[in-house]
């Protein structure tokens, strides 16, 4: 039997890659915002908040989505991954995507460099679809696969319109509203993307952390067709009709979805074995009320734009921060130390487990940091988005403080983690 | 297959003993209480040991850190002996293999 283990140097050397540029861009992102304070209770149409959006969405949440499904599609298909060096390539095009279109944001310079960050954006995004698509190619019939291929889909088109509306800024060629096309993609990119791949891969981690009795396999199905559903549904009546009534109904057939995935994970909660949660699945639940918070908002914001009251924009911020620094950004600081130190231990340790005495992975990283980091983190949640609602400035300077300091105990807990040498013999 | 020598059945305690020493790392249980040994057959006269086992999943991502560690204490317990993992998925694990002990662990 093949005991070579999961530690093969190239991928590790790929995957720690994406967690360590992701850990420095949610610290970029958390200094971003706290000089953007001034501006997060206004319209979601600004510079400086589209910067810190595709900051957040690309450089801190999807880099480690990268670095996180490279690691475990291999093993849950049993393959190698297709590529290594085009997995780089597309880290490499990415990354000088990234930077260029954040920088023409921020400054809102909708010229050449954002057209050529877009484009860059789009290559790398298409390269890590192609990796994932050529490793995949051996179907398995398993659906966790189909969660992470149809979310890599949905976020290559996210991409593609994403790119047409850059180009759109300079050149106007688009038949309708700018706004119309923005509120595609950022469904695309969310629900398509993000909630299609998180809750296809949470299905499978959650219950091997929590050893789960119960599994209801048969809701994973729901939660997969009627995301897919609702959203393709969101964005064609969208596209021909603009928001309107239909939208409820868009909306009700994803949450429908999101409500099977939260049926399912509390099943998981539910039937337990191991009793204890840890600091890292406490992370997922909170993300997990975060996300039901952001739920809750979509339909207000419906109602609002239907109103054409301008409260409409004032609620979008607030659901997009919901999602992105509350759900997404929760998750991935709670779960990044539950695959990262297995990944840093199996390089280390594999080989020793069973000859002497090791650490387990939980022992890679500080507890009391991480511990610090979630209430700091809870601060966040409660002083940010109460001051959003309340439009309190020193509420929102509070929040993005804890925030701040948040993102810099990640990184460093992240540098402890991926510079962990074992201990010498004496 | 094991004969029931007297060696036979020493070697086959001290096995199941080593085999505790083989930690589930996410977890931290030892995998005879995780349920995860199906099979175990010593051979004294050949100087073999074969374990049968299964993981929690297919796909496991701690798989490869499992398996592995039994090789290893194994082979470390008993340098001079032929060690064999063959892992299976027939019949799947489940939670009801998992020991009183583990449970216990667990929770």
């Amino acid at each position: 039997m093949s005991t070579d283990g999961n530690h093969r140097p190239a991928l590790y050397r790929l995957v720690i890659a994406h967690y360590l540029i992701s850990a420095m861009c949610f610290a970029g992102l958390a200094v971003m915002m706290f000089f953007a304070a001034g501006n997060l209770t206004g319209h979601y149409f600004h510079p400086q908040l589209l910067a810190i959006t595709h900051m957040a969405a690309l450089g801190w949440a999807s880099l480690i989505i990268f670095g996180a499904v490279y690691q475990l599609l291999p093993v849950i298909l049993e393959t190698e991954l297709y590529s290594y060096r085009t997995a780089w390539l597309s880290l490499i095009l990415f990354l000088c995507g990234l930077i260029l279109m954040v920088y023409s944001f921020w400054n809102f310079e909708p010229g050449l460099l954002m057209q050529c960050g877009s484009f860059l954006l789009f290559s790398g995004i298409l390269l890590f679809g192609l990796v994932i698509f050529l490793t995949a190619r051996k179907n398995r019939d398993d659906i966790h696969q189909e969660f992470i291929i149809t979310a890599v889909l949905w976020l290559i088109a996210t991409a593609l319109l994403g790119t047409i509306l850059v180009f759109n800024f300079r050149y106007a060629f688009l038949q309708k509203d700018h706004l119309l096309f923005l509120k595609l993609h950022a469904h695309m990119g969310l629900a398509g993307w993000f909630l299609m791949l998180i809750t296809g891969v949470s299905s499978k981690l959650i219950p091997m952390f929590l050893v789960s009795k119960e599994q209801k396999r048969g809701l994973l199905s729901w939660t997969y067709y009627l995301i897919n559903a609702g959203l393709i549904f969101f964005v064609t009546d969208t596209y021909f009709f603009g928001l309107n009534i239909r939208t409820y109904f868009a909306a009700l057939i994803v949450v429908s979805g999101i409500v099977c995935w939260l049926c399912y994970i509390a099943a998981c909660f539910k039937s337990r074995i191991r009793r204890v949660i840890d600091l890292p699945m406490l992370h997922t639940l909170v993300a997990i009320i975060l996300l039901s918070a952001g739920i809750i908002v979509l339909p207000v914001i419906v109602f609002y734009h239907l109103k054409s009251d301008p409260q409409a924009a004032k609620y979008t911020t607030l659901y997009g921060s919901l999602l992105l620094m509350g759900w997404i950004s929760s998750l991935v600081l709670g779960q990044s130390f539950k695959t990262l130190p297995y990944i840093v231990w199996a390089k280390h340790y594999q080989h020793l487990a069973g000859k002497m005495p090791i650490p387990l992975p939980a022992e890679l990283f500080r507890q009391k940091w991480l511990k610090v980091q979630f209430i700091l983190y809870v601060a966040f949640v409660v002083a940010f988005f109460m001051g959003m609602l309340l439009k309190s400035n020193p509420l929102i300077n509070i929040g993005l403080t804890c925030f701040l300091f948040v993102s810099l105990l990640y990184l460093a807990n992240i540098l402890v983690i991926i510079f962990h040498q074992p201990p010498t013999k004496t | 297959m094991t004969s029931y020598t007297p060696e036979n059945i020493i070697l086959r305690r001290n096995a199941v003993t080593a085999l505790r020493f083989a930690m589930d790392p996410e977890l931290g249980i030892n995998i005879v209480d995780m349920g995860l040994i199906y099979g175990l057959e010593t051979n004294e006269a050949s100087k073999s040991i074969v374990v049968t086992m299964s993981l929690s999943s297919r796909g496991c991502p701690m798989g490869a850190a499992i398996s592995g560690s039994a090789e290893n204490v194994l082979i470390y317990g008993f340098p001079d002996y032929k060690v064999k993992i063959d892992l299976i998925w027939e019949p799947a694990w489940s939670y009801e293999f998992i020991s009183a002990r583990g449970r216990d662990e667990l929770s």
